[in-house]
C-alpha cells in the first residue's frame, strides 16, 4: 500500500474532472479532490518530515483549502445569479455573443 | 487489509463524485471521499489530521449540499450500467496504490515540535494566511452590508 500513488491517482482524477467537466459544481468537486490529494501527501509524509512540521503543513493546507472553497463557492453563486446557468460552455457562448454585439455596435 | 479497502473506497467515491451526473449525488460521493480520507488518517495513526479533515469536510459539505440543490438545473439519471462501469474504473484505479510502491523518503527534520515548526519555520505563511482569512471575512461583511443596504 503506497500513499504517494494513492495521492497521485486522486490528483489525476481531480485534474481529469477539472479539464473535462462543464458544470461549475463539478469543477469545484474536482478542486476539492486535488486539495484532498495534496493534504493526503502532507499527512503521509509526516514520518519523514517530523511530526511538528507535518502538522504545521497540514494546518496551512487545510486553511488554504477552506479559503479556496469559500471563494469558489461565492463565485459560483454570483455567476449563477448573474447568468442563470452553471455550464461553462454556455457562459463562454454568452460572453462571445456579448463581445460580438459590442463589436457590431 | 483495512487500509487497502479504505483506499479502494476512496478512489471509487472520488470517481463517483466526478462522473455522476446529478449534482446532489456527486456531492454525496464527495462526502464519502472526505469520510473515507478521515478514516484512512485515523487508521494510519494521524488522529489530529483525521479530526481536522472531518471538521473541514463537514463544513464544506454542508454549504456544498445547499449550493448543489440550488444550482442543479435539470435532474438527470445515471443508468445502472454506467454506475457499475464507474465503480469498476474506481477499483482498477485503486489497484496501483495497493500493489505498487515507490522508494521511501529520507528523514529531514525529526525532532521539531508543532509550535516551533509553525512559528519558526512557517511564520510568514501563518501571518499571510491570517491576512487572507481576515480579508475574506471583511469582504463577506461588506457584501452582506451592501446587500442589506440595497434591500432597504
Amino acid at each position: 500500500m503506497d500513499y504517494v500513488i494513492l495521492s497521485m491517482v486522486l490528483l489525476a482524477i481531480g485534474i481529469y474532472g477539472l479539464l473535462t467537466k462543464r458544470h461549475l459544481l463539478k469543477v469545484f468537486v474536482s478542486v476539492e479532490l486535488i486539495a484532498t490529494a495534496a493534504t493526503l501527501n502532507f499527512v503521509m509524509l509526516v514520518p519523514s518530515l517530523g511530526k511538528g512540521l507535518g502538522e504545521a503543513f497540514l494546518i496551512l493546507a487545510f486553511s488554504t483549502d477552506t479559503c479556496v472553497s469559500g471563494v469558489i463557492l461565492a463565485l459560483l453563486v454570483v455567476v449563477h445569479k448573474k447568468y442563470g446557468t452553471s455550464d461553462i460552455g454556455d457562459l463562454v457562448k454568452m460572453e462571445q455573443s456579448k463581445e460580438e454585439s459590442e463589436v457590431e455596435a | 487489509m483495512i487500509l487497502e479497502l479504505l483506499s479502494a473506497g476512496l478512489i471509487i467515491s472520488a470517481c463517483l463524485a466526478i462522473f455522476l451526473d446529478e449534482a446532489v449525488y456527486s456531492v454525496a460521493a464527495l462526502a464519502g471521499t472526505f469520510f473515507l480520507t478521515s478514516l484512512l488518517y485515523a487508521f494510519s495513526g494521524a488522529i489530529f489530521a483525521a479530526v481536522f479533515q472531518f471538521a473541514v469536510g463537514a463544513g464544506t459539505l454542508a454549504v456544498l449540499f445547499l449550493a448543489g440543490e440550488m444550482l442543479s438545473e435539470t435532474p438527470t439519471k445515471t443508468s445502472q450500467k454506467t454506475l457499475l462501469l464507474i465503480i469498476a474504473v474506481g477499483v482498477l484505479l485503486s489497484l496501483p496504490a495497493i500493489f505498487l510502491s515507490v522508494s521511501g523518503t529520507t528523514s529531514v527534520l525529526s525532532g521539531i515540535s508543532f509550535g516551533e515548526a509553525l512559528w519558526d519555520l512557517r511564520a510568514v505563511d501563518v501571518v499571510l494566511q491570517g491576512l487572507v482569512i481576515m480579508t475574506v471575512a471583511l469582504g463577506i461583511v461588506i457584501v452582506l452590508h451592501e446587500k442589506r443596504k440595497g434591500e432597504k
